[in-house]
């Protein structure tokens, strides 16, 4: 494993072990921040909690902007009430599969230190016949921490949110944890940065490690519009091969990022990502969204008054889960991927992009 | 305060025909505040200087605080040779709700609503159903026509403590905005009082509003449904235990900073609080916080049982308490 490997798996288990739940991305954006400072020219916290870092290019004023973003927020839980005993009440924050909980390990993030718990439900002893062939619904789960209703009362609100239990691994050539979705785009972000750090740009480099992906793509609207870029590229996840699902709508682990075609991307920002990952040998794929491509790259493109979008993503086994998987060779590849484009862009690039 | 809620909730203003509701509330607010203007989608735009200069920073800090003026009501779209009139909603309106109701034009028109046979009741959709404003045939000067919009037509009544109406959703944020008017002294911020059009179509009025004022700070005021009642959806807020402080709905999750500023203003001053997560559904806060480049955003809602119905319930003494906490928050220096 090389230096730039072992940084990219470093940075990506620090990410995925943090903690950064939609509009509570206090515990993640600190991380990407003092990674991005010592790699680009300016970092800011935006009102809402964007993590916003600037490398400034070479070229000329007005230089060509390009914008990656990559959200750091992540999908868990939030309390909604407090039983009788103490047991936590909980829906769900950004898309989590209720089926997936029964037995899962999660934390509870209040105001003072977190607490450990686990979704308990009914055993299946005591589960009436006619119910066990039916998947056990969220409202009939509950968040047992095994304190007393007293000691749960005093460090539990409701509101407080809950993430899925952290448990990195390495599994082969893969990596597997929560939170990989998007965490994992995060870390494009950073060693795009620091490859960038040792090539030359014209364009001046946005960095954004977004919040509130999950909960509506309100963070890339913000910060889009703040920005206002020539060309955006959303940096996240998409489903990755795996049995029972249709190969045509997967991306396979281990063979480079996707590269998204469809109305969500401007076919000159596709034909260029392309062209880059030949010219360097950086193995890709093609994803093709007939509609949204589900990532921010959907706010971003509607922004002000438009924005050249385009998408690269991380294919992702058991999206949402507390054990997603993903291949690190097809990270670094999207950091490469990611460097070489933003270099690529030159004002004759942007100029072209308005008049296609 | 009993009788700004009536005056309100009584008042005729479906989204989209926000006008009567607007001039009420002008007449109310105008010698209160330091200008009013009406934008151009007819949002309520009442200013308020801040009573001092700012300490430590060049301007005082913007808050922008909406409730919205307008209900959910019924639309005419086509009218038969015998004068019955097929509808659609404005606004979520429940089929099973409207069944029965007796409702009210623009111009002061009764109608009621009934529908066709149906052979099971769980049938019932509002394409099923029909108003019938009591003439005989097609134009014998009933006065209403195609494209008019009805609300339901119900008086305030009060039941012990608590308030039932149509429209508590959400004239209720409006007479606490209106109240805190009259109550607050001074405030070291520069205060915005908007009451917007449209938000039961999807928080329209707050798009705009919040776009011209370009606030640091926003807050709505709306209602909030509970988990009292027998066999409720899962929730935590009550009716009479004090103001809810929204965590999360659809549309928006609170700014830490400013959910925390509403609960320790509470915690601070003794005022009786919930905390509020809410499943389905939003607010004027939601598009507010994605204004521009972002503009840190929370909710005071007030705990209504049968949101979307014309009896919609509150607790005087919550409505209180979300008027002491507005108070609270805004006397203060806001810095988030």
């Amino acid at each position: 494993m090389s230096d730039s490997d072992a940084d990219v798996l470093e940075m990506l288990e620090t990410l995925s072990r943090s903690s950064g739940l939609p509009g509570h991305e206090s515990g993640v954006s600190g991380v990407v921040a003092d990674a991005l400072r010592a790699l680009c020219d300016e970092v800011r916290l935006d009102r809402l909690g964007n993590c916003i870092g600037l490398r400034r290019g070479e070229g000329e004023e007005p230089r060509p902007r390009v914008m990656f973003a990559a959200h750091m927020d992540e999908v868990g839980l939030i309390v909604t009430k407090i039983e009788e005993g103490g047991f936590l009440r909980f829906s769900s924050m950004g898309g989590v599969d209720p089926r997936i909980l029964p037995g899962s390990e999660v934390r509870v993030l209040g105001s003072g230190a977190s607490l450990a718990g686990i979704v308990g439900v009914k055993p299946p002893h005591i589960i009436h016949e006619d119910d066990t062939s039916e998947a056990i619904k969220a409202d009939d789960m509950y968040i047992d921490t095994g304190l007393t209703e007293e000691e749960v009362r005093r460090r539990v609100r409701v509101g407080d949110v809950v993430s899925l239990n952290s448990t990195f691994a390495r599994l082969g050539g893969l990596v597997s944890g929560k939170s990989l979705d998007d965490r994992a785009g995060v870390a494009v972000l950073v060693d795009c940065a620091r490859r960038l750090g040792r090539m030359r740009h014209e364009a001046d480099v946005f960095l954004v490690a977004t919040i509130q992906e999950e909960t509506g793509l309100r963070g890339a609207m913000v910060s889009t519009y703040g920005i206002a870029p020539d060309v955006g590229i959303a940096v996240d996840v998409t489903h990755g091969d795996m049995p029972g699902v249709p190969e045509h709508d997967t991306a396979r682990l281990g063979k480079g990022p996707a590269i998204a075609t469809g109305p969500n991307v401007h076919p000159a920002v596709f034909a260029r990502l392309k062209r880059v990952a030949e010219d360097n040998s950086i193995p890709f794929q093609v994803e093709v969204c007939p509609e949204s491509t589900g990532t921010d790259a959907w706010a971003m493109q509607v922004t002000k008054s438009g924005v050249a979008t385009g998408v690269i993503s991380v294919p992702v086994r058991y999206m949402h889960t507390s054990v997603e998987v993903a291949a690190l060779d097809d990270v670094r590849h999207a950091g490469r991927l990611s460097a070489h484009f933003a270099a690529s862009v030159d004002r004759g690039f942007s100029e072209g992009l308005r008049c296609y | 305060m009993k009788e700004t809620i009536r005056t309100l909730v009584e008042a005729y203003g479906p989204s989209g025909n926000e006008e009567r509701v607007r001039e009420i509330i002008m007449g109310m607010v105008r010698e209160m505040c330091d200008s009013v203007r009406v934008d151009t989608l007819g949002n309520l735009i009442a200013f308020r200087r801040a009573s001092r200069p700012a300490t430590g920073r060049p301007a005082p800090t913007k808050i922008m605080l909406a409730a919205h003026m307008d209900e959910i009501g019924i639309i005419v779209t086509h009218i038969d040779e015998k004068g019955f009139m097929r509808f659609s909603n404005v606004g979520y309106v429940d089929p099973f709700t409207a069944l029965g109701q007796r409702v009210v034009f623009g111009n002061e028109r009764a109608g009621v609503i009934w529908m066709e046979k149906l052979e099971k009741m769980k049938d019932l959709r509002l394409d099923k159903m029909f108003v019938d404003v009591g003439q005989g045939a097609a134009g014998d000067g009933s006065g209403v026509s195609v494209g008019d919009v009805a609300a339901f037509d119900r008086k305030m009544t009060e039941m012990g403590n608590r308030l039932t109406a149509k429209a508590m959703d959400d004239r209720i944020g409006c007479a606490i905005l209106v109240e805190t008017l009259r109550r607050l002294r001074e405030s070291p911020n520069d205060l915005y009082f908007v009451f917007t059009v449209q938000e039961e179509l999807g928080a329209r009025g707050a798009v705009t509003s919040a776009f011209g004022i370009c606030p640091d700070v926003g807050i709505a005021v709306d209602v909030t449904p509970t988990g009292d009642t027998p066999k409720a959806a899962i929730s935590d807020v009550s009716l009479g235990k004090g103001a809810a402080i929204k965590v999360k709905d659809s549309y928006l999750v609170a700014h830490p900073a400013v959910r925390n500023l509403l609960v320790s203003a509470a915690e601070s001053a003794g005022i009786p609080f919930q905390m509020e997560v809410l499943e389905r559904g939003g607010t004027d806060a939601g598009p507010i916080h994605t204004t521009r480049e972002g503009v840190p955003s929370g909710v005071i809602s007030v705990p209504t049982r049968y949101i979307h119905t014309p009896c919609e319930t509150v607790d005087l003494g919550d409505v209180e308490a979300c008027v002491r906490l507005l108070e609270k928050v805004l006397s203060n220096e806001v810095s988030v």
